[in-house]
């Protein structure tokens, strides 16, 4: 996990040879030690690729889940402060979308969305929405009927007032938690519709797209496929790790 | 039992009013003219107006909605804009596969998670039970698509006991329709079993805790009949549940085996459509996989009811 974000931030500095860069004279290359990884079918540095698509699946499983956070954070306050109409309203809505398989909703979301990281960003920022906001609403009437929400409307604060200052800080550690569960899904789910070719464009590296080129050499070359596969395996145990500890450290029934 | 069955399908109805104009607003997020995204640039300007008119995209939007909805109801979901095959056609022809991948993913899945489970709740804490948990955690990280390749390269290219693609129908040639579905029935199946091998090991624990169980070792019964008979029934509510909120994902992962291993199922039907930009089949494809995932979703709420009796009364 630590290595994915280093390997993210110092890509530049990390890969041994441009990522972009093509060797049609040393295409599929065995793992040796000019390149580690080996090379892919078009002579392109396999570890170099792979450094540099830590940045594309860590960023996407980041602001993807960040999207869905602030949206979902954004949806649940209102549904749970509003009450009433907006309430059911909001909530049927986020039914609705919890109505599609997750990725089904993302590859119909990204198709017409057009490909790119863009598109799929705010695909799974979508996908992800629903679960933020039911956990926000639910901590939301939690946290309003305590005293010191009462004190504070009744000494005058306005309403957003009370919903900033103390509503939202007290309701955000079940939504931290989640948060951090769910970004090494949010990274599967980008792994997935790169590999279907709705993610990042070739020639640019992503994890998903690199195991899709590759499925086609796995007879002569199978280090194009497992070299991203690996670095993909490992990001996702890591992040499921981090993922326990924040709940272990933020869950109170945990915690004891 | 009656009364839950209709409170559910009452709950179910705005939300299948929402997913059908969240799917007709889909061709309309579509950045620019749907028309020009859907038909390439040399195409005649009086074909894509044709098309247009077909779809009635030259019509206000609230019209359109009306006029798509009373299509659906009478059970036309529209034509796909490359072959000219109603929706509806296309899916029924795709769906025996799919049906037959799902089923053989979930046999998988439940003869490998249910004595995991069981074993490493009964014997906790030993090598078994971190076998176990090493198997739930590969699985939940492990993606489809790269487990599928793994095992086409280990059964298809190395040992070549399997066939890597393709499609055969086990209804019509067992043997052989049996084997084209081995690999993407394995894929999608261990995913499922490392997730309820979790769940049932972990409300095993919990069942096996309660005063009943101690009330029933102490009357002598036997191991195994004390989990059989008292303790499973119990802790299966909490897989039920597991095995509904997976449903989402069992579908996601079968488009992707369907996609990788070449089969002709409804998940390589709704990829194929994103790719060709065949909107309107998008649009019917994705719309019945919701209602069909709504519909699986309210069969899991019933279930809740017939094995859980306190439910029904709730």
């Amino acid at each position: 996990m630590l290595l994915a974000v280093l390997a993210a931030l110092a890509a530049p500095l990390l890969a041994p040879y441009d990522p972009l860069a093509q060797n049609l004279g040393n295409a599929l290359a065995r793992p040796g030690w000019a390149h580690l990884l080996g090379t892919d079918n078009v002579g392109r540095d396999v570890l170099s690729r792979v450094i540099w698509g830590a940045r594309v699946s860590l960023v996407a499983g980041l602001v993807s889940v960040a999207l869905a956070v602030v949206a979902g954070s954004l949806l649940g306050i209102l549904a749970g402060y509003c009450g009433g109409r907006v309430d059911g309203l909001v909530m049927r809505l986020m039914d609705a979308v919890l109505s599609f398989p997750p990725l089904v909703l993302a590859l119909a979301l990204g198709a017409v969305l057009g490909a790119g990281l863009g598109g799929v960003l705010v695909a799974l920022g979508v996908v992800y929405t629903p679960t933020f906001a039911r956990l926000m609403r639910g901590q939301v009437l939690s946290v309003t009927a305590r005293d010191y929400v009462d004190a504070a409307r009744a000494l005058g604060a306005p309403a957003w007032r009370v919903a900033w200052r103390h509503v939202v800080p007290n309701a955000m550690n079940p939504i931290i938690v989640q948060a951090s569960l769910s970004v090494a899904f949010a990274i599967l789910a980008e792994a997935s519709l790169s590999f279907l070719g709705l993610g990042i464009q070739p020639p640019q590296a992503s994890w998903g797209s690199m195991i899709n080129a590759g499925r086609g050499y796995l007879q002569q070359a199978p280090w194009i496929v497992f070299g991203p596969g690996a670095a993909l395996f490992v990001t996702v145990v890591g992040l499921n790790f981090v993922g326990d500890a924040v709940r272990d450290a933020l869950d109170p029934r945990i915690r004891g | 039992m009656g009364r839950l069955v209709l409170r559910r399908l009452g709950a179910t109805v705005p939300v299948l009013l929402l997913v059908t104009a969240g799917v007709f607003l889909l061709l309309h997020l579509t950045p620019g003219d749907p028309i020009d995204v859907m038909m390439a640039e040399s195409v005649d300007a009086t074909v894509k107006e044709t098309l247009r008119r077909e779809l009635g995209l030259d019509r206000p939007l609230h019209v359109q909605y009306a006029a798509w909805m009373g299509r659906l109801l009478r059970g036309d979901l529209g034509r796909s804009i490359r072959n000219g095959e109603p929706v509806i056609e296309s899916v029924s022809r795709r769906l025996r596969p799919s049906l037959e991948l799902a089923l053989c993913a979930m046999a998988i899945s439940l003869v490998i998670a249910f004595p995991l489970g069981i074993v490493s709740a009964i014997r906790r804490n030993t090598t078994i039970d971190r076998a176990g948990a090493t198997f739930a955690l590969f699985g939940i990280c492990m993606p489809n698509f790269l487990l599928a390749l793994l095992l086409i390269f280990l059964f298809g290219v190395t040992l070549r006991w399997l066939p890597i693609s393709g499609y055969m129908d086990p209804l019509e040639e067992p043997w052989n329709g049996l084997r084209s579905l081995a690999l993407p029935a394995v894929t999608l199946g261990l995913a499922l079993a490392a997730v309820v091998t979790r769940t049932l090991r972990s409300s095993l624990l919990e069942a096996l805790a309660e005063d009943y169980v101690r009330t029933a070792r102490a009357k002598g019964l036997s191991e195994w009949r004390v989990i059989w008979t008292h303790v499973l029934k119990n802790a299966l509510i909490p897989v039920v549940t597991v095995l509904g909120l997976q449903l989402g994902t069992l579908i996601g992962g079968a488009v992707i085996t369907e996609y990788v291993f070449a089969l002709p199922g409804v998940g390589r039907l709704v990829v194929d459509a994103v790719f060709a930009r065949d909107y309107p089949l998008v649009q019917g494809v994705v719309l019945l996989i919701a209602i069909g995932f709504i519909l699986s979703n309210l069969i899991v709420d019933v279930l809740y009811g017939w094995i859980d009796p306190r439910i029904r009364f709730r």
